[in-house]
């Protein structure tokens, strides 16, 4: 019974330069308890379909359609006041780098952990901080800690934090953006293993979004690979790690350094592709070692090599399946 | 806590700002003998008051002096005029915080007294209306403008305040004042020249108090049409920045419905930068009041400056740059504290 | 170097702002070279305060251009010198020395006054005659006044010198030979009986001025008079100084003048070198001075960085119109002490950006392999820290020109400036203190605060333009 489906996900923005597409006809779907790892380079569209996800729009955007479904409701034709009321933070919620500026500097931490129960559930305020209390022992954090303000913790608490709030309201999904990426590898290892631990005990389903992929393996049950606002391959953890069957897949895997084996890693040669112009046909094949000239010319198909594995490329399929 | 901690420390910091000022004020005026001119005269007030008294007793004129000659030397010592005026630093300070300063030489209060501490302080009411109306309506004004926008930026509105804003730089303000009496009260005979109220003023009280009003009009005016532009500048691109930052983004990913973050999560975290900008204006506030005041011929401290430095009344002198220099501590003082309030993070 | 100084140039001339205030700030320039060229430098003891240099001009005038704007054509004033004769012919019994003055008249009403000065007369026998005619416009010939030279007195001897330390001035107006000479040239020319008293009321001026209706009305007359001068000298040793005829109005000059007759037009050109001096200098003493503490403090660090902040927060501290008031108006009035004050009270506020700018320089890679090979503290600071701070610096010079222009203009407001130099704000205080707003002379205070307006706007542009070169985050955001 799948949870969060993404079904034709379009995001256009309108620019000086034209229309970027961020994020141009993705499907996705999340199960219960599942974790999905998100991997792809900076700029890919990651964070895009992030916010498409809970549709928070920019001011600039040129294009919103496809659907959202979570339980039964299509988000995208969802009235911004209910997506506000219903969906955000109650069902999905979001962590993001809060080690940057995530974090409203005047006010106490605990009180914005216990925020949304404020606004949302209508709480009374003790009864809320009671809650948030509770969400910040989970994660870890001191009690004492309810009282500071951001300026006053370390990355790794501050990360915490924001975990804490975005689980305070028992949502089904929660993405996370980046959680890590501005944190000590020391922390980001403790980080790493709480989310490990809540998707146990709580077992929620998580979007994990990240450039690593190396980091993404440690979480995930299912890894989408997205670039230039695709997803050009979708399966489980194992399949694309250990049988990756799009060639972008396969660079990226090559480029991580492995602690054993004599392999050196490789780099990807070619430049991150223009979401104004994308690359005709498959938007990888300038730099695709494999590129045939139906790659030049048409966009692949998603073609399933292996049960439950998509690929959208032409070495796994032809023009008419 | 760190608040009272905080607090504490900026309120030493600003009182040895005053002591240092004082002591300051009192050196520039022992090492120009200017001191001892005042104390002279203080003596000499005495003396003259006291030969009135003493003559009704002594009648033999000779006997009259020589008393009066003991007593003078008395009062010499006394006011330390025997000896250099160094070792009279700390007698000298302490009389000008305590505005122990004697008689004004020429200027008078409004009931026709001339003691310095009452002159003074008879017209710090007067200054603080002035002042305190005016920044409230140039914050009013320039909070809701800079605001809305911020909403709107590269519209007209904006393009307009930013205009003004640097052109209010470069204008005087008192040259302001000048212009508005030019044609409002010249030209246009709208409002009046200067002063508090007509002459006579009016037996009732709300007619009064509309008479002032009626005074306080162009004078508050000109404060706000200097200052505004700043304010709506600066709240407008503070406001701005703060909108931009990732915190804002991520109250509306949670949920929170638009005007609690505009409230709690735009205009809350902008107040502190704002309020910098609030102190650093004070300085020039102070300055304004005295350049308008004296436009407008409002009965201030402002004004009193002016007049004193006019007619060289040497010891209102010394008096009002105690008092602006203590107004401008405590009202920085009060502006600090509300700043620390506002924001967690200068605590210590 | 010189390559990111010319990238800068263009960078700052591509903006529209910048190209208004270098033009402003030529034509400042240009007045202010002007200026110091053409005017001594004591013109201020000597001219602007000296109230008998200007005896003979109209008091609180507004400016002759005026007339454009009103339906009645006011009589303009004018003042006619001349040290040489036009003409000068041979007597019997020695010169003639002839001055001509030729006045288009136009005013719809006549003037306000006539009056002729002489000075400076060296005789050596018989005492000069100078007389007064004038010819007007409908043909008519009056000899207004004849004049002797006072004789030698009992113990003078050759050369006999009058008029040196003052002019003699003679006022027609009011004078009573010359209302029975009119009076005469009344009946003759006109039939019109008018006593002489009666023409003394009517005033000198306008009969001279003007065609009689009838006894009592008179009709202004328009057109060209010629004014002669006849100086009758005897010795071929005698001279004559200059030679003044004054005909009085109402508007005058450029500018207009003041309540003391001063011709605000010289007045003002003046204060253009006085503000460019005093904002560039103070504003680059004041940079300069608070760059370099908040170099040093910040490089050097230790004690010497902790007095120095000291002194800079405590002098932020203080208020600071009040304590300039108090040290001007007890050290006094002098626009040196005013300089200084105004440095010894802007410094502080570049001190502490650049401080914490060299802070943040001094952890610099750069600053690390200088000091690895040696280099002396200053050779650092001067060599390697100042150029990263200069084109801030540089900024900051410009943008506080203004302020200083602005302070001085309210210091001489309030009376403290330095009287023997007329600044536009000093001007501006005298146009107060006498009431002029009251009466309304706008001519008077309008333009001095506009001409400071003018000149903060000139920096404030240029300051604007550079902000990009400055503040490369700031460059093509258009």
């Amino acid at each position: 019974m799948v949870l969060l489906e993404l079904n034709h996900l379009r995001l256009y923005y309108k620019t000086v330069r034209g229309i970027v597409r961020a994020v141009d006809d993705v499907d996705l779907n999340v199960e219960p308890g599942e974790a999905v790892g998100v991997v792809g380079e900076s700029g890919c569209g990651k964070t895009s379909m992030a916010n498409a996800i809970i549709k928070m729009l920019p001011s600039n955007v040129a294009l919103y359609d496809g659907r959202i479904i979570l339980d039964g409701l299509n988000i995208v034709e969802l009235p911004e006041d209910e997506v506000r009321r219903k969906v955000r933070w109650r069902q999905i919620s979001i962590v993001f780098q809060g080690a940057m500026n995530v974090l409203n500097p005047v006010i106490k931490v605990g009180h914005q952990v216990a925020e949304p129960l404020i606004i949302h559930a209508e709480m009374d305020r003790d009864e809320a901080y009671k809650i948030a209390m509770e969400k910040m022992k989970l994660v870890g954090l001191h009690e004492e800690v309810f009282n500071r303000y951001p300026h006053e913790l370390s990355g790794g608490m501050k990360q915490r934090v924001v975990i804490a709030m975005a689980l305070v309201m028992n949502p089904k999904i929660v993405i996370l953006d980046e959680p890590t990426s501005a944190l000590d590898v020391s922390i980001q290892a403790q980080i790493m293993n709480l989310l490990k631990k809540l998707k146990r005990e709580l077992n929620i389903s998580m979007i994990f979004i990240t450039h690593d992929i190396a980091l993404a393996s440690d979480i995930s049950d299912k890894i989408a690979v997205m670039y230039a606002g695709q997803v050009v391959e979708i399966g489980s953890a194992e399949q694309v790690l250990l049988s990756p069957k799009h060639p972008y897949t396969q660079k990226l895997l090559k480029a991580t350094p492995k602690l054993t084996g004599e392999e050196k890693p490789e780099f990807i040669p070619g430049t991150p592709p223009d979401l104004v112009n994308p690359p005709s046909g498959c938007r990888f094949h300038p730099r695709c070692p494999y590129v045939m000239d139906i790659c030049r010319e048409k966009e692949p198909g998603r073609f399933e090599p292996e049960k439950s594995q998509r690929v959208m490329c032409w070495l796994y399929g032809g023009e008419n399946e | 806590m760190g608040l009272t901690r905080t607090l504490s420390i900026r309120a030493l910091t600003l009182i040895t700002v005053l002591i240092l000022v004082v002591f300051f004020i009192v050196i520039i005026l022992g090492a120009t003998g200017t001191s001892d001119k005042i104390l002279q005269a203080m003596v000499n007030e005495e003396v003259m008051m006291l030969r009135q008294s003493l003559a009704k007793t002594i009648k033999d004129p000779q006997e009259l002096e020589k008393v009066i000659e003991i007593r003078k030397q008395g009062l010499m010592e006394f006011y330390g005029l025997t000896k250099p005026w160094y070792v009279r630093l700390p007698d000298m300070a302490w009389r000008v915080l305590t505005l122990d300063l004697g008689k004004a030489r020429t200027l008078k209060t409004f009931a026709g007294g001339n003691k310095v501490s009452d002159i003074v302080m008879e017209r710090l009411t007067n200054t603080i209306i002035l002042v305190t109306s005016a920044t409230v309506i140039s914050a009013i004004v320039g909070l809701v403008l800079g605001v809305r926008i911020a909403t709107r930026v590269g519209g007209i509105l904006d393009r307009i305040s930013s205009y003004l804003s640097a052109i209010s730089y470069a204008i005087p303000t008192w040259w302001i004042g000048i212009i508005l009496i030019l044609v409002f009260a010249f030209l246009l005979r709208l409002f009046p020249f200067g002063g508090l109220y007509s002459t006579p003023p009016p037996s009732d009280f709300y007619m009064k108090l509309l008479d002032i009003l009626w005074h306080a009009a162009l004078p508050v005016a000109t404060l706000v049409i200097a200052s505004v532009g700043v304010w709506i500048y600066t709240t407008r691109t503070i406001v701005l920045n703060t909108a931009q930052e990732d915190f804002v983004n991520a109250a509306r990913a949670k949920g929170l419905p638009e005007e609690l973050v505009r409230r709690r999560y735009i205009m809350r975290v902008a107040a502190p930068p704002i309020l910098t900008n609030v102190i650093l204006g004070l300085a020039t506030s102070i300055s304004g009041a005295i350049l308008t005041e004296t436009v407008f011929n409002w009965p201030g401290l402002g004004r009193l400056f002016y007049d004193a430095v006019l007619v060289m009344d040497e010891v209102v002198v010394i008096a009002l740059t105690y008092i602006f220099t203590l107004v401008y501590v405590v009202a920085r003082f009060l502006l600090e504290v509300l700043y620390v309030i506002l924001d967690p993070r200068v605590r210590y | 170097m010189s390559e990111r100084f010319k990238e800068a140039l263009q960078e700052f001339w591509r903006l529209n702002v910048s190209k208004i205030g270098v033009a402003f700030l030529t034509i400042l320039v240009i007045l202010s070279i002007y200026v110091i060229a053409t005017y001594p430098l004591d013109f201020g003891v000597r001219y602007w305060n000296n109230p008998v240099y200007w005896a003979d001009y109209p008091k609180s005038a507004p400016p002759s251009w005026i007339n454009y704007f009103s339906h009645e054509k006011i009589p303009e004033h004018h003042v006619f010198s001349s040290d040489k004769p036009s003409n000068t012919s041979v007597t019997e019994s020695g010169k003639r020395l002839m001055y001509l003055f030729k006045l288009d008249f136009q005013a719809d009403r006549t003037p306000t006054f006539l009056s002729l000065s002489i000075k400076n007369v060296t005789y050596y026998g018989k005492p000069a005659m100078i007389r007064l005619n004038v010819t007007r416009p409908d043909g008519k010939n009056i000899e207004l006044y004849r004049y002797t030279v006072p004789a030698p007195y009992g113990d003078e001897s050759p050369p006999y010198r009058r008029f040196y330390d003052q002019p003699k001035r003679i006022s027609l107006t009011g004078d009573m030979s010359v209302a029975s000479t009119l009076a005469r040239f009344l009946l003759r020319e006109y039939n019109v009986t008018v006593k002489p008293s009666e023409v003394n009321s009517i005033g000198q001026h306008t009969v001279i001025f003007s065609v009689p209706k009838n006894n009592t009305q008179f009709n202004v007359l328009k057109g060209g008079y010629v004014f002669y001068i006849i100086v009758d000298t005897y010795d071929p040793r005698d001279t004559i100084g200059e030679v003044k005829l004054v005909v009085g109005g109402d508007v005058y000059g450029f500018m207009g003048t003041d309540s003391l007759g001063r011709d605000l037009s010289v007045g003002l050109l003046f204060g253009f070198p006085i503000a460019l001096f005093i904002g560039v200098v103070t504003s680059t003493i004041t940079t300069l001075l608070g760059a370099g503490l908040g170099i040093v403090g910040g490089y050097v660090g230790g004690k010497l960085d902790e007095v120095i902040q000291r002194t800079a927060d405590f002098v932020n501290n203080i208020p600071l119109l009040p304590l300039l008031i108090f040290l001007a108006f007890i050290l006094g009035q002098n626009i040196w002490i005013i300089v200084f004050l105004l440095i010894v009270f802007g410094w502080p506020t570049l001190t502490i950006i650049v401080r914490s700018m060299v802070l943040q320089l001094k952890s610099g890679q750069f600053i690390e392999a200088a000091i690895a090979i040696g280099a002396p503290r200053w050779w650092i600071m001067f060599r390697h820290i100042f150029p990263q701070v200069a084109p801030f610096v540089f900024a900051q010079l410009i943008f506080f020109t203004p302020t200083f222009i602005l302070l001085e203009a309210a210091l001489s407001f309030l009376g403290l400036g330095d009287p023997t130099m007329p600044t536009w704000g000093q001007i501006l205080e005298y146009g107060f203190r006498s009431g002029g707003i009251y009466v309304g002379l706008w001519w008077w205070i309008i333009p001095p605060g506009l001409l400071i307006i003018w000149t903060a706007i000139t920096f404030v542009l240029i300051a604007l333009g550079m902000e990009p070169v400055v503040n490369p985050r700031l460059r093509r955001m258009k």
